[in-house]
């Protein structure tokens, strides 16, 4: 049985509810900021907010985050059937988990990954789902890397024919030519720094200004002589 | 313009060519492309993703460079026609210049409004927050905290005397405040079922008015506190309500897109006006000195059929700011400029400008004849939510996501 696609909320084996006070925090925005962009997801988007990035080229495009740290897939599932994707009517929703799935073979991740997008459609047959590719992890080469780069390599031929669903590769560019990830990039070997981030939510920026500018007259950027 | 590549270049395309066609799996093409240049073998890793790097930069860069471009002029409008010195400077031209003569902060959650005091030298922010806060423009001290909405505070207004503050929130109340001893709610009236997002004192000061969440307009009686009258017609969230100057209309923005226009005395709706493309999130009237320099970019002879108004400005997410003529009920001309939300505007005492806020943290101000924005001030760090300018000293203040409330002096 695909644990990804059985939609659960966090075990709460430390005792002090902080999973379903930040989700009832997420519905609560939901209802009161009128976002564009939503980003939901795991640690890595939790962990995006707290980037210069996040402040300079994302919060001007009126997001909201729903990232919560350590979330899988089946998580994020529980809370968009519970409510946090109801009340918003974004123009583009930005989709990044699997990362913490470490009992899932990437079949299971690509699939759960795929219920979620269709989660989403359910509720918002218009809305652009932006699906950034999953970062590599760990100081060295390790198991959970080359899973990732499986459920990549998945996800690149079972997306492509979706409609209004975009991948964006931000993968590239973190392993070093010896195999390892620098701390400059991630600083636990998971999580980006500012830097980090540029390098990943740059291209995810850059198809989010074209996503939300659809539509609008093109306007004439050509300097004056 | 006819581009030539060298030879070089021309190699260069060719092989950003060929990594696009390869990484994106046109392999047909890409064999028939190589075959076609002779191209020998593999590819280097130089040119990975070059041509999508090429594609994007270019946008990129242009856009820098009109930027530059437009700063430049700037300031070298600036330094030819400098600005008037504090001595020199007139009520009629005064407009804010940077940089800022206060940031002052204290609000622990974005700003939502800002405003001043009516005859002395205090202006009011409220903020999501929950609270109110007091602060002196002159010297850009803080003054005192008015606490009692147990959620953010939308708006807030002064009745003529200045004796009297309301306030109204996302906690469903509007509450009165004493300004003049004890500075403590003296009533709180409920009624509206959702998020309240703006009031407004009638210009006589019985009477205020409310808009919300709940589709409704209420008219409150201050003496009673009792709900008087409720305007119900907009198919979205009322953004903000203003009384015109002389107390017989209403104008209200919506997140349906729409303005529209009431006659107070009959609860009637007037006028819709529709022409912006987004939400519209503020409308403000335009006072009596205006009224040349909006006829004048309207293109009508101030003399034979001028547009009699009264006017006003709405402000709206589609990034322009509209001007109307609510008396005929047309739309005169758009303000182009803002980058992002506009969220804010007030008119200059004097008339001929306009000064507003947006989400693309700017202030502008506008030159209402020649309908161009004259001034860019690069004004707070987040999002700018909202703007008010003094009625005779010369000062104008703006409040903003970034937490902090900005006093600006006026040259």
């Amino acid at each position: 049985m695909n644990t990804c696609k059985l939609p659960a909320p966090v075990d709460d084996s430390d005792g002090d509810h902080r999973w379903m006070s930040i989700h009832k925090r997420f519905v609560s925005e939901s209802r009161e900021k009128d976002a564009d962009v939503v980003f939901v997801g795991d640690s890595i988007v939790q962990a995006l907010q707290h980037t210069e990035v996040w402040n300079e080229l994302f919060a001007p495009l009126h997001c909201l985050n729903f990232g919560i740290h350590r979330d899988k897939i089946e998580n994020v599932l529980w809370r968009i059937q519970n409510g946090e994707l109801d009340n918003v009517k974004p123009k583009v929703i930005v989709l990044h988990v699997g990362t913490n799935n470490h009992a899932n073979t990437p079949e299971e991740i690509t699939e759960g990954i795929l219920e979620i997008i269709s989660t989403i459609r359910e509720r918002h047959h218009d809305v652009y789902i932006v699906v950034p590719t999953l970062l590599p992890r760990g100081q060295h080469p390790n198991k959970l890397r080359e899973r990732m780069a499986q459920v990549n390599e998945l996800l690149k031929s079972k997306l492509v024919n979706l409609p209004k669903v975009e991948l964006v590769v931000i993968d590239k560019g973190f392993v070093q030519s010896d195999g390892t990830i620098s701390h400059h990039d991630m600083h636990d070997y998971l999580l980006l720094t500012n830097a980090g981030s540029r390098k990943a939510f740059e291209p995810v920026h850059e198809l989010l200004l074209q996503l939300l500018s659809e539509g609008e007259p093109e306007k004439d950027l050509t300097p004056s002589e | 313009m006819k581009m030539v590549l060298s030879q070089r270049q021309r190699e260069e395309l060719n092989k950003a060519i060929a990594d696009y066609l390869g990484s994106n799996g046109y392999m047909n093409a890409l064999e028939a492309f190589k075959k076609e240049t002779d191209m020998p073998g593999e590819l280097e890793r130089k040119f990975g993703g070059l041509l999508e790097k090429k594609w994007t930069s270019v946008i990129r860069l242009q856009k820098k460079v009109m930027e530059l471009e437009s700063k430049l002029h700037e300031a070298e409008k600036e330094y030819i026609e400098g600005a008037p010195t504090r001595g020199k400077r007139s009520p009629a031209e005064w407009i804010p210049r940077p940089p800022e003569k206060y940031a002052l902060t204290g609000h622990r959650a974005p700003v939502t409004r800002v405003i001043f005091h009516p005859l002395f030298s205090l202006f009011v922010s409220t903020s999501e927050d929950a609270t109110i806060k007091v602060w002196d423009f002159e010297t850009g001290e803080y003054e005192r905290t008015l606490k009692g909405h147990s959620d953010a505070v939308q708006d807030v207004a002064f009745d003529a005397t200045g004796k009297l503050l309301v306030s109204c929130s996302a906690d469903m109340s509007i509450k009165l405040w004493d300004f003049q001893q004890s500075y403590e709610c003296i009533r709180t009236m409920l009624g509206h079922d959702h998020n309240i997002s703006s009031v407004a004192f009638m210009p006589a000061g019985d009477f205020v008015v409310s808009s919300s969440r709940d589709k409704t307009i209420k008219m409150w009686e201050v003496s009673t506190g009792y709900c008087v009258k409720t305007f119900t017609g907009h198919k979205d969230w009322v953004r903000v309500v203003r009384p015109s100057p002389d107390g017989q209309l209403l104008a209200s923005c919506s997140n349906d897109q729409t303005i529209r226009i009431w006659q107070v005395y009959t609860k009637e709706c007037r006028a819709e006006l529709r022409a912006h493309e987004h939400v519209v999130e503020f409308v403000a009237w335009a006072p009596d000195s205006a009224a040349n320099a909006i006829n004048e970019a309207a293109g009508v002879d101030n003399k034979k059929g001028a547009h009699m108004g009264p006017f006003l400005a709405s402000c709206s997410r589609d990034k322009t700011i509209r001007i109307w003529d609510v008396g005929a009920g047309v739309a005169l001309f758009v303000l182009i400029g803002h980058d992002n939300w506009v969220r804010g505007a007030v008119f200059h005492p004097g008339g001929k400008f306009l000064v507003s806020v947006s989400d693309d943290k700017t202030l502008r101000v506008w030159d209402l004849r020649n309908k161009r924005c004259l001034k860019t001030l690069d004004a707070h760090k987040h999002f700018c939510t909202s703007v008010d300018f003094h009625k005779s000293h010369p000062y104008v203040i703006s409040g903003s996501v970034d937490l902090t409330v900005k006093v600006w002096e006026c040259r």
